[in-house]
This record gives C-alpha cells, structure tokens and sequence, in this order.
C-alpha cells in the first residue's frame, strides 16, 4: 500500500495554464476519482503523475519520495501503473504475450540470466508467463489468452490493459476513463474489479471517470478539476451536494437547483 | 554429383547469410533503420575469434563465446554512439553515420589485422577430410555449421515466444510510442536488440572463418549478401531473411557452379535486382506487413 501526494502543481503551455496549485492527497489503500467537465485537465493530471509531462512547478511524491523530475519509465518503475483512453495494445500479439509485454522490470534480470545460463532463465520466463495468465485471469480475461489482442472488443482491451498494468506489480494504478464505452452490467463488474485490485493486490487507485455511477459508487473520495484548477475534494456525498460542483460540472442545471 | 556438392555449399554458406540476415532484420524491424556496418560488426567477430582461437591458442568454444560477447559489446556501443544520438534525426543521417561507421570499423580490422598478410586462416574446428552421406561429400564442417545456425535459430525463436524481454522488443517494434506509454525502457529495448543484432553477426563469422579467408574488406559483400537475402525474403520478415539467406546461397552456389564460377559474387546484386523489379515485397512481404 503506498500513499500519492500532489502538492502545488502547476502547469503551463506557454501562457496557457493546464494545471495550477493542484493540491492532491491520496492515502494508501484509497480508490480516489477525478472528475471535472472536458479540458479540466484530467488526464493531463494523470500524464503529469506518470511522468509523460514535466510540471512547471510543485511535486508529485508516491510514499514520500518524489517521483516529479523521472522519466515516465523510471515512473513506473517505481510503481506507478497506467492504463489510457485509448486502446494501446500491441498488434500481431496474443492477449497473453501482450500482458507480457507490461513485465518491464523483467528486462534486465532476463539479459543477465541468459547470460548465466538457459534452464535459469527458462524456469524464470515459465513463472513470468504463470504470473500474466493469473493477471488475465484476476480481470476475468484468462479464457482470452491466445486470442489475438486486436480482435477483442473495446470492453475487453481494457481489461488486458489493467491486466497488463498489473503484472508491473504497481502500487499506484492510474485509470484513464475505464468505463467508457462500457454497457451498464460491464460497468458493475468493473465496480468490483476495482474494488478486488484495491484490497486484493493492495493497489492505491486513482481514476479519471465520466461515467458518474461508477464514480460515485466505488471511490472512496473524489477530486474534481475544473479549468486546471481544484474546486472541491471529498467524499461522494459531498461532491454531490457541493454547488460548485454542480455549477461547474452541470452547467445551467445548477441554476434551476438554486432558484 | 556436382549438384550435390553446390548444394551442400549453398546451404552451408546460405545458413550463415540466414544468421547474418536475420540480425539485420532485427534491427530493422525493432529500430525502422537498417546498420550499414552489420558486415563489419562480423568481420570484427571474426577477427576477435581468430586472435582468440589461432593466435592465443584458446578453446574454439573460449573464441565463439568471445567474440560474441565481443560482437555484442560493438552493438551496444553503435546503439550509444550513433542510434540514441541521432533518434530524432532524419532517416538518411543514420544512414551517413552507420555507413561512417563501417568505415571506421574496417579501419580498425585493417589496423590490428590485416596489412601483413592479405587474409588469415583459421584452422577448421573439426576434421578437413569429407565425409560420405548418402553418397554424397560433405565436409563435417558444414554439418557444424548448418547445425549450429539452426541451434541459433532456436534460441533465438525461444527468446521471442518465451521471454518478457523478447515480448518487450515485439512490443517497441509494434508500436514504440505505445510501449514507452506502457512503462517500458525503450532506450533499453533498443540497446538490447543492436547488441543481440551484431552478437548474431559475431556468431556467423566465427562459423564462417574456418570455411572461408578472413579479410578486413570482408563486411561489405557480407552485408550485400544478407541484403539480398532480407530483401528477397521480404523485409522486415525473420522468418523471410532465413528462407531468402538459404536461397541467396544456394543460388550463388548453382550460379558459381553451372554458370561461371565469376557470377558467384555478382549473384546477390542480380537477386536484389530481379526481387526488387519483379516482387518488391519480397516473398514473405505480403504477410510481413501483417507480421509485427
């Protein structure tokens, strides 16, 4: 279980500032959501953490150490996994080989044990190919291991991307949008996917989310973002009853709730 | 009977071209450019052997383990050296710099081993004296070395399929961006397949030394022979620079041996012709492309 601290975040393109003073605490063992109206920065913030952009200023630390100035590989490296809006898996690989391919602290210990000797490196790459089919079989996916990655649907790359982003053996998992696309009873099963990473794996989540059911049903807080910056922060109850949420995030609505 | 025998030498040095094709295609596939020094990364395993083996008195297998770690280290140091440096660049500046590259590598073979004498020989590493299979002679070196190629092959067919690190590298030829996304060192990736590329050259040449001489100008046809080879089997196609490196030299073989033995060397000029104006994508192309 790690903790995931942001504090004072800021970002700008130029003039354009994405992301300012952001302040972000997420306790060990939390499913923390983000949620804010399109170009809040959301998944900016997510790429900020996993190290893809440099902030301008403030720090991101995972367990007290700071993670702000890594490169995105020494990111995960340190535990931070990642899935994304859109599909990424690799063409012309099986689902299987595809969870393989997330074992990117395998690299190294590979190289070397080839070295030494093959029967070694074998029994290692058996446990390594153990490990990813009870990842896809945690996601529910084991059944599709052989299958090519690009004839799944949508729903189902997700769940090879989580997978894959699980055999990293991350502490921090950051999930880009999940459950879009998702038809309702696939959007419950993912509520409970969710849930089993956070207390079976022990994995602190943090999720980017529109799909409000999801959002308010399964997290244990909820950040939301608006124009890059933090408008409001707590439990879901909260978030629900807070105005500025449903100014910013419902727009007219909310003067039709305050009239 | 003089079919047999061009046979058994084209598949023999066909195997070795398969080896030599197959790190060229490597690279290509994982890095989308194509190592103008491949030839002379094997010329310098070559030599590594033959100053292990034959001037040091060392084991045979002492030399081949040598100079591939030897062939590995070059690899490395091209991916430090020329491919991080100039990842951003255009295309035609790796060309420049890996063509440079040869250069300075057959300088340095020039400098520690050639001058002297024109070439080196490199004593067989089993008996000269043929043997009879099936009533056909075949120097037991050749069984070595088709062996050996096919040991190679396996391996290296075993770390794709078996192997995270393999599975990485099908990953950063696939999609780079995706898999640096992913988490994945990429600089890392590619570090790993220039090495594993040139250590396949290494390996080749210290097979080849005992069957042929050993030059410091030797990386160049080297190279154009595992050309041909990639091309005919449609690049970017393993599989295909196997199959095109046997039929590169059984080709030359039959051309050398039926037509004049001066065709040989030209014979993997006229492949890369006929491929390229008759079949652009190679044998294997089509299915290539669908291929990582």
């Amino acid at each position: 279980m790690a903790d995931l601290s942001i504090e004072r975040l800021s970002l700008s393109f130029g003039g354009l500032a994405a992301l300012s003073d952001v302040d972000i605490a997420v306790p060990a063992g939390e499913i923390r959501g983000i949620i804010g109206p399109n170009g809040a920065g959301k998944t900016t913030l997510l790429n900020v953490i996993s190290g893809l952009v440099r902030p301008t200023e403030g720090e991101i630390r995972l367990d007290g150490q700071p993670l702000t100035r890594l490169k995105a590989s020494e990111v995960a490296a340190r535990g931070v996994g990642r899935t994304f809006q859109t599909s990424l898996l690799f063409k012309g690989m099986t689902v299987l080989e595809n969870v393989m391919a997330g074992m990117h602290q395998g690299l190294r210990t590979s190289v070397l044990a080839a070295a030494v000797g093959l029967p070694g490196v074998l029994r290692e790459e058996r446990r390594a190919r153990e490990r990813a089919r009870e990842a896809l079989a945690f996601v529910g996916m084991l059944s599709f291991a052989e299958r090519d990655g690009a004839s799944l649907s949508f729903g189902q790359q997700r769940l090879v991307e989580i997978a894959r982003s699980l055999v990293a053996e991350p502490k921090v998992l950051l999930l880009d949008e999940p459950a879009v696309g998702l038809s309702p009873p696939r959007v419950a099963e993912l509520d409970e996917l969710l849930r089993r990473i956070r207390d079976k794996r022990g994995i602190t989540i943090i999720m980017v989310e529109h799909v409000i059911r999801l959002v308010m049903g399964v997290c244990d807080r909820i950040t939301v973002l608006n124009s890059g910056r933090k408008i409001a922060d707590g439990t879901p109850d909260v978030i629900l009853a807070d105005p500025f949420v449903k100014e910013a995030y419902l727009g007219k609505s909310s003067d039709a709730d305050r009239a | 009977m003089l079919l047999a025998y061009a046979l058994s030498s084209g598949i023999t040095s066909g195997a070795l071209y398969a080896l030599v094709a197959v790190g060229l295609v490597l690279c290509y596939r994982t890095t989308g450019h194509i190592n103008f020094s491949h030839g002379e990364l094997f010329m310098i395993g070559g030599f590594l052997a033959f100053t292990l083996h034959v001037m040091w008195g060392l084991p045979y297998i002492v030399a081949l383990l040598g100079a591939v770690a030897g062939s590995f280290v070059l690899g490395v140091l091209t991916d430090r050296v020329v491919y991080q440096p100039l990842i951003k660049a255009p295309p035609i500046a790796m060309v420049m710099a890996t063509v440079g590259l040869s250069f300075v590598l057959k300088g340095i073979g020039r400098h520690f081993w050639g001058g002297q004498g024109e070439v080196v020989p490199f004593p067989p590493l089993v008996s000269p004296a043929p043997v009879l299979i099936g009533g056909v002679a075949v120097f037991p070196q050749q069984l070595v070395v088709v062996a050996s190629v096919v040991v190679c092959m396996l391996l290296l067919t075993l770390f794709f399929t078996r192997t995270r690190a393999g599975k990485m590298m099908q990953a950063t030829a696939e999609n780079a961006h995706a898999a640096y996304l992913v988490g994945i060192r990429v600089e890392r990736v590619y570090m790993l397949t220039w090495g594993v590329g040139a250590a396949l050259a290494g390996v080749a040449a210290v097979f080849v030394a005992p069957l042929t001489l050993l030059t410091p100008d030797i990386g160049l046809s080297l190279l154009l022979k595992a050309f041909a080879a990639t091309i005919l089997g449609g690049l970017g196609s393993m599989t295909g620079a196997v199959i095109g490196g046997l039929l590169v030299g059984i080709l030359e073989a039959l051309a050398g041996t039926y037509i004049a033995s001066s065709i040989q060397d030209v014979s993997a000029f006229i492949i890369i012709l006929a491929v390229l104006v008759f079949r652009p994508t190679g044998l294997l192309g089509a299915r290539a492309r669908r291929e990582v």
